[in-house]
This record gives C-alpha cells, structure tokens and sequence, in this order.
C-alpha cells in the first residue's frame, strides 16, 4: 500500500511534457475520428437565433469583425453561421473590421459565402474594411460613417456601392453583430454605438471574453451571446447548418474532461504528498 | 518648457472639458466637434501612432542586434518580417490579374479549357461566362508577378484580346481570386496565421500543466474556485449533458461533508458520513429509480449557466463600476491638470 501511494505521489511530480502528450492525443483522437455528441443550446445561444430570426427581410446588418488567425478556430465558424443565417433570411450585410486581421478573415467569411448562396458584391453584401482608431472608429459609425469609410476593401467609391445609398450612420442599421474577441470589440459597440442610438445587437465572442460581456447581455443591451467554440456549434444546430464547430465539439469535450482529471489527480496527489510529509515529520 | 509643458496641458483640459460638456450642451458645433471632428482628430493620430509604433520596434530590434543582447538572432527575424511586410504593403502590390474579351466563337471550347486548367475553376461556368465576345471576363487567379501574368496573358491571346492590371493599391492587401491571393495575402494566410494559430494553441497545453500543477485545494476561496472551474469547464461543453444527476448528488453529499468537517474533530467520523450517506443516496436512487424531473441544479450545464448568470454577472458588474469611476476620477484629474503623466513627468 505504502509503494502504491509513493508511485502515486511520484506521479504528482510528473514530467510536463506527459500532460501535453495526453492533452495533445484527448484533442487529436476526436478529430482524426469524429465522435457525435448531440449539442443543447442555452439560452443565450437562443436569444442570438431568436433575435436575428426576428429581422424582417431585406434588413440592414453591421457585422463588425474583431477577431484574428489566433481565434479564428473560436469565432470563425460563428462568422459563418451568422452569415450563412444573414445570407439565408435576405439580409444586407455591411461588414466592417476593427482589427487589423479581421479584414482578413471577413474576405475568408464572405468569399465562402458569396459561393454558398451565389451572392453579388454592392448589392446583397460590401465589405468596408478595417480603419485604426478603436473605440473611435465605432464613434465615427455612428456618427458618420461616409467621412470614416470613403472607399471598400476592393477600392470602390463609397457613393459607387449601390447597397450604401441612404447609409450614413449607425441609425441606418437594422442590427449590429459583433465577432469579438477583445478589445476593441462588443464592449466598445454597446457603449459608443448601439446603446446611445438604440440600434439592436449581439455579439459572438471568445469564452475568455464572455464574463466581461454578460453585464451587457444580462441587462438586455445585447441580444444573446455565441460563448466560445460551443456557442458557434449551438448556433449550427440552430440554424440547422453543422459546421467546424460541432466537429471541433468532441475534441474541445474531451480536452476539458483530461484538464479536469489532471486537477482531480494532481489535488489527491497533493494531499497524499502533505500527509506523507507530516508524518514524516511526526516521526522525526 | 511652455511648449513641452503648458500647451499640451492647455490642448488636454480644453478638448477633454469640451468633449464632456458636449454631451449636456445641446449646441450643433460643439455636438459636431464632439460626435465628428473629435473622432476624426483621433482617427488620424491613431494612423501616426502606427508609423511611430513601427519605426519604435524597429528602433528596439535594430539596437538588440547592433548590442547583440540575448537572443538577437531572432531581431534579425523580426526586422526581415518588418520590411518585408512594408515591401509588399507600400512598394510591391504582388497582385495582377488577367482579362479577356472577344474570344471567337470557334475556338471558346479551347479557351475555357485553358483557363479552366490555370485557375482551377470548372470549365462550364468559365463556357458560360466567356460565350458572349463582348463580355469581358476576369481570371479567378492573382499573379504574384506580373511576369507570371505576362507568360498565360500570351498563350491566351490566341484566343482572344488580354489585358493584364494590377489591383489598386490598398485593395490589394487582402485581394483573393478562387484560391490565389496577392503577395501581402500570402504572407498572412501561409505565415502570419499558422504563427499566431500555434502560439494561441500552445495555450491549451500550458493550461493544463498549470492546472495540474497550481489549482490545489489549499482554503476555502481556492476549494470554491476550483469547483466552479470544473463546473464551467465540464458545463460549458456538450459532454457535460452526459454526466449523471447522481454523480452530481453524490458530489453534493461531499460538498455537505466539507462543510461539516470543522465541526467533526475525527476524520474518519467526517469520512463515515460522506460515504455512508452517498451509499444511501445512491441505493435508494438505483432501487426505486430516478425521478425523471430531477431539479436543474442537478445538471452541469444548468449549474454552469446559473454560475454564468448571477455570481459572474455579479463580479463583472462591481469590476466595470470600479473601472467606471477610477476613469472618472483620471479624467478629472487630467482635465484640471492633476494628472500629468501623460506628458511623462512622475
């Protein structure tokens, strides 16, 4: 008994680079083999659908992205399940980046989905790009968006898109959807755009970052939120589209279900180990 | 000193008191300066402060390698990466395209199986695109350079008019055709984006070598955020759904024997309790079966967005009050004058 705890307690001290072999493998084995796991939607994942499904046809949508490649696994396939429900109710979509990359991965989103639904730039869709300035940026949306934004992503005229007539400012939005994940981001939306004009919005963001946005969702300034990698997947089976993220499910489960059993293990380690060390000292 | 000390200072308190005053005056210059000309002075030193930004790590990178202070090999990276993204950002736009017009009728077959095999598109759409000679039809393919472009720009002038442009600067930082992009797209896709994938990725592995290591069970606090942690992070994802309601029960008895443990004085009186009163738990469950309505509580996901809902609600609100009134408390201080740091004086 004595040598099974001592094996134990040695296993507490276990070489780092085991852990990453284990977390490596929980993630990889899922995704060479996908495992089905059935997704439920929460309610915040629901006021998301709920609230875009409530959009009358033809409505005007900000899609704001402020994401990079270091989160794109996270908010990517929310990107693309958003657009895909935009695209698929006939919605206008205006995207805008506040984030150097996002433009980047707004062209990735929309290109895919200009395929899927044979969509035409400057009528059912334009992309304006990134301008620096944070919280400023999202100022000058609301305030006037053609001194912001004179020219698109692809060089044209502002006055040249026909899907911008009658586009000045925020007011002219039916809803905003913020892909977030940081700063500037949905914070800076509620706060200098959505809030004081009252213009409707949600936002999809990192689950690192959902503690800092839930005030706003909790006292309805936000409608919904997509939280992390599982709030894309509870979106696809939403809108009824599987996408990366219901794939990416059983291997994010099983990751977490490893870190969990690693902190289990590494607490009974622990205490065998201060037991052990009293006694010792007892019998010193 | 009056124009590194008392001017800044005087451009700081009178713009900070008209953007406050802004907002209770209901005057259309100052709402204008307030709502535009503010954001826009902003927008435009943002843009400086890039350059400044740019030319400070380059300053930063070039001394560490000129001193050859520890790890200077990777400066010498990072100052290759500087200029080449300015090369291919400002001087070199990497990105041509081919179009086409008046292919005859006879030979359309021919060209779309052509353009069909360079750009990978299908030959049909490309048939249907190209049929009309009047139309002028653009390649679903970027040429890096406009030698490249040149070379398939020549063997398609047997079939028809070509014209090769380059796309506009600016547009062509995140220009795509099909599957190929301009040079400043490639460097982003091929090397900026697997960079930053795996130093986020990397994350995952740390997290749980630190967890394993550092989220003991030392009091109360820690005990409390260890389990809410497990409950978010088992809670958060669709296998949560699967874990038992008597899993959960059985837990709750130990949670109850916790509580009871400083009142006990022996352990193993405490330990008697825990498991006698989960067997209990557990052979009256299993024996006259669970009842199928069991309490949300007893579910992870519910548990997890009750966490969500009200105590990290809770926290977050008292964090941003808190942040909400040091900013007040900077800006007055900035705006009278207190506050002086920014002009980086003590």
């Amino acid at each position: 008994m004595k040598q099974f705890l001592n094996i134990i307690i040695k296993l507490g001290s276990i070489d780092r680079r085991y852990i990453f072999i284990l977390v490596g493998l929980s993630v990889l084995i899922p995704l060479i083999r996908p495992i089905d796991i059935p997704i439920r939607a929460t309610s915040q994942s629901q006021d998301v659908f709920n609230a875009l499904d409530a959009l009358t046809p033809n409505s005007k949508v900000l899609v704001s992205f402020e994401y990079g490649p270091s989160t794109k696994p996270e908010i990517h396939p929310m990107s693309m399940g958003i657009l895909r429900k935009l695209f698929s109710d006939g919605h206008k979509v205006y995207a805008t980046a506040l984030w150097p990359d996002g433009i980047f991965m707004s062209v990735e989103a929309l290109n895919q989905t200009e395929e899927e639904f044979s969509l035409e730039y400057g009528v059912d869709y334009v992309n304006l790009g990134f301008r620096p300035g944070n919280e400023a940026v999202v100022k000058g949306v609301a305030a006037d968006i053609r001194t912001l934004y004179t020219s698109d992503t692809r060089g044209n005229h502002i006055d040249d898109i026909s899907m911008m007539d009658g586009i000045n400012n925020i007011n002219d939005f039916d809803f905003v959807f913020s892909l977030s994940a940081g700063y500037p981001g949905t914070k800076e939306w509620v706060q200098y755009a959505c809030d004081p004009h009252d213009i409707p919005m949600s936002t999809g963001c990192t689950s690192i970052q959902v503690t800092e946005v839930l005030p706003y969702v909790e006292a309805g300034q936000v409608k919904g939120i997509l939280a992390g990698m599982p709030g894309a997947a509870e979106f696809e089976k939403l809108v009824n589209i599987p996408g990366e993220a219901t794939g990416m499910m059983a291997a994010q489960s099983f990751a977490h279900l490893v870190i969990v059993a690693f902190i289990i293990f590494g607490n009974i380690t622990y205490f065998l180990k201060r037991r052990s060390d009293k006694k010792n000292l007892g019998e010193k | 000193m009056l124009m590194k000390r008392q001017i800044p200072l005087l451009i700081v308190i009178v713009v900070g008191l008209i953007t406050l005053f802004g907002h209770f005056i209901a005057n259309e210059g100052v709402q204008n300066f307030v709502d535009n000309d503010s954001t826009q002075w902003y927008d435009i030193i943002a843009s400086f402060a890039i350059f400044l930004g740019g030319l400070n790590l380059l300053k930063l990178q070039l001394l560490k390698i000129y001193k050859k202070q520890k790890n200077w090999q990777y400066s010498i990276l990072a100052v290759v990466g500087f200029f080449f993204a300015i090369t291919v950002g400002f001087f070199f736009r990497g990105a041509n395209t081919i179009s086409v017009t008046g292919i005859n009728a006879e030979k359309v077959e021919q060209a779309a199986e052509m353009i069909a095999e360079e750009t990978g598109e299908s030959t049909s759409s490309i048939l249907s695109s190209i049929s009309d000679p009047s139309a002028d039809y653009e390649l679903q393919k970027i040429y890096k350079t406009h030698g490249g472009a040149e070379d398939f720009s020549q063997k398609l002038e047997a079939y028809g008019e070509t014209q090769i442009e380059p796309i506009e600067w600016g547009a062509h930082l995140s220009a795509t055709r099909g599957e190929t992009g301009s040079l400043f797209n490639w460097m982003f896709v091929y090397i900026f984006t697997p960079l930053s994938a795996t130093m986020f990725a990397l994350l995952a592995f740390f997290v749980a070598s630190a967890s394993y290591r550092a989220f003991r069970i030392r009091n109360f606090e820690a005990t409390l955020l260890l389990v809410a942690g497990i409950i978010l992070m088992l809670g958060r994802v669709p296998i949560g759904e699967y874990i038992p309601a008597w899993l959960i029960g059985v837990f709750f008895v130990m949670g109850l024997g916790a509580l009871l443990a400083p009142f006990i004085k022996n352990r193993k009186i405490t330990l008697g309790i825990v498991a006698i009163g989960s067997l209990i738990f557990l052979i009256i469950g299993f024996t006259n079966g669970w009842n199928p309505a069991i309490p949300g509580f007893f579910h992870l996901p519910v548990m997890q967005e009750w966490i969500f809902q009200v105590p990290t609600t809770a926290g977050a609100r008292a964090i941003m009050i808190g942040i909400g009134l040091g900013i007040v408390g900077t800006s007055f201080r900035i705006i009278i004058g207190i506050e002086r740091s920014f002009l980086g004086e003590q």
